[in-house]
């Protein structure tokens, strides 16, 4: 699975050129086109008692996302990509899906703001609203000021957790996709306490043992095509293992998968993506499983 | 017999400028609003002239650009660059497009970077129609 065309969905204080610069690597991947998004939110245009709809604000809106824009673009057209934008007055994800739609790219970058608690729960709940209504790779880049990863090296380290889920195979054919790109990946799985049959060290040993085997298999399969890996085995809550584990290889970005029974137990529980993605403070690459036929 | 001007771009206040820049001097235009659409219009319609910007959805006026200069059937269509990409850019993307796809094309004889005066537009329509 490659990445040819990517969408960059941008607020300009959430993710700016040098998170666009950072995902250049995957040029060595295929990434050829790039297309820009800005959604002006309805509220910042809307009618105003005494003022009505506010068409200067959204005319001054525009032409900056466009200078944004033009500037962005003279550096990738002058790399030979093809870039294409997208400024409109809309809601975010509705507007994000119709792109969507007509552009068909292979992955989605999106920011993730963290300036109030408003705008953080709003935040939120767009990316794991993107998560369900979309079958397309998600990248959740984190604000500029409480990123602490190095933006040039993103895949450098990945840290990627399965759980067997079916979105696994999907997940590996995307890191394949990657091989030019990738430094080395970590390949994590954590047991829940609840898994363990008794709490015995022989018994977690087994545990250990048997999933170690698994995740060794992947990263075989890995390394054939010259992509390094290695395997860890973690036991807890898988949240704030996959956190730990992260900090512990210092990792550039952690991918996760995201399958429909997550989707709906979310709603319930809050699944382990959404949470890692709006509370990490890594980058988080999500991919959702493939749509059932 | 008025000619024909295919305007492409994505931006609808820009269309309806050039729209009316071109009416005003008795020229009939058609409009694109994306690359894809604008070469699926230039084969279908067979325009005198292109206006053609640079950024947009669906295909860029770069690609779109070297790929009517490096086909033989589209080769003498005239094309006025009006976009806000920098002249320099866009010649630079084309150098970079030369060397991948092995065909060198043309510069663009009128290259006009936005915000322009509608008698400076018309002015290069007519030096291109008469």
């Amino acid at each position: 699975m490659e990445i040819k065309k990517l969408l960059f969905v941008t607020k300009f204080e959430d993710l700016c050129y040098d998170a666009l610069n950072s995902l250049l690597i995957l040029r060595k991947a295929a990434l050829g086109h790039v297309v820009f998004l800005n959604v002006i939110e309805r509220d910042k245009v809307a009618m105003k008692r005494g003022a009505g709809y506010l068409k200067e604000e959204e005319v001054k809106l525009k032409e900056t996302a466009n200078i944004r824009f033009i500037d962005w673009a003279e550096n990738l057209f002058e790399m030979g990509m093809e870039v294409g934008a997208y400024i409109e007055v809309s809601t975010l994800i509705p507007e994000i899906l119709k792109v969507i739609e007509k552009e068909a790219p292979d992955l989605i970058v999106i920011g993730r703001s963290h300036k109030g608690a408003l705008e953080q729960l709003y935040s939120g709940s767009d990316v794991s609203e993107l998560v369900r209504r979309t079958r397309i790779p998600i990248l959740v880049f984190k604000h500029m000021a409480e990123n602490k990863i190095v933006p040039e090296k993103l895949f450098e380290r990945p840290i990627l957790a399965t759980n067997w889920s079916e979105t696994g195979a999907r997940m590996m054919e995307y890191i394949k996709g990657m091989k030019n790109v990738i430094g080395e990946i970590h390949i994590i799985h954590v047991v829940k306490d609840s898994a363990l049959k008794s709490p015995d060290s022989h018994e977690v040993q087994k545990v250990r043992k048997k999933e170690r085997k698994k995740l060794d298999a992947l990263c075989d399969e890995l390394e054939d095509l010259g992509i390094k890996a290695r395997s860890h085995v973690y036991v807890g809550d898988p949240q704030k293992e996959i956190e730990k584990a992260a900090k512990e290889y210092q990792a550039s970005m952690i991918i996760l998968g995201s399958s429909d029974k997550a989707a709906i137990l979310e709603r319930w529980t809050g699944s382990i993506s959404k949470n890692i993605a709006d509370n990490s403070i890594f980058p988080c690459l999500i991919i959702p499983g493939q749509k059932e036929n | 017999m008025s000619k024909k001007v295919l305007v492409v771009d994505d931006d609808p206040d820009v269309r309806s400028f050039v729209v009316t820049v071109l009416e005003e001097n008795q020229y009939i235009p058609l409009i694109a609003q994306d690359g894809v659409e604008g070469l699926e219009k230039i084969e279908k319609e067979k325009p005198d002239l292109v206006i053609l910007d640079v950024l947009m959805p669906r295909g860029s006026g770069i690609r779109l650009y070297h790929h009517l200069k490096s086909h033989e059937q589209f080769k003498a269509l005239p094309i006025i660059m009006f976009t806000g990409i920098a002249l320099r850019s866009f010649l630079k993307s084309q150098k970079v497009l030369d060397e991948f796809q092995g065909a060198e094309v043309p510069k663009p004889d009128i290259y006009l970077e936005k915000p322009v005066d509608p008698e400076v537009l018309a002015a290069a329509v007519r030096k291109k129609l008469g």
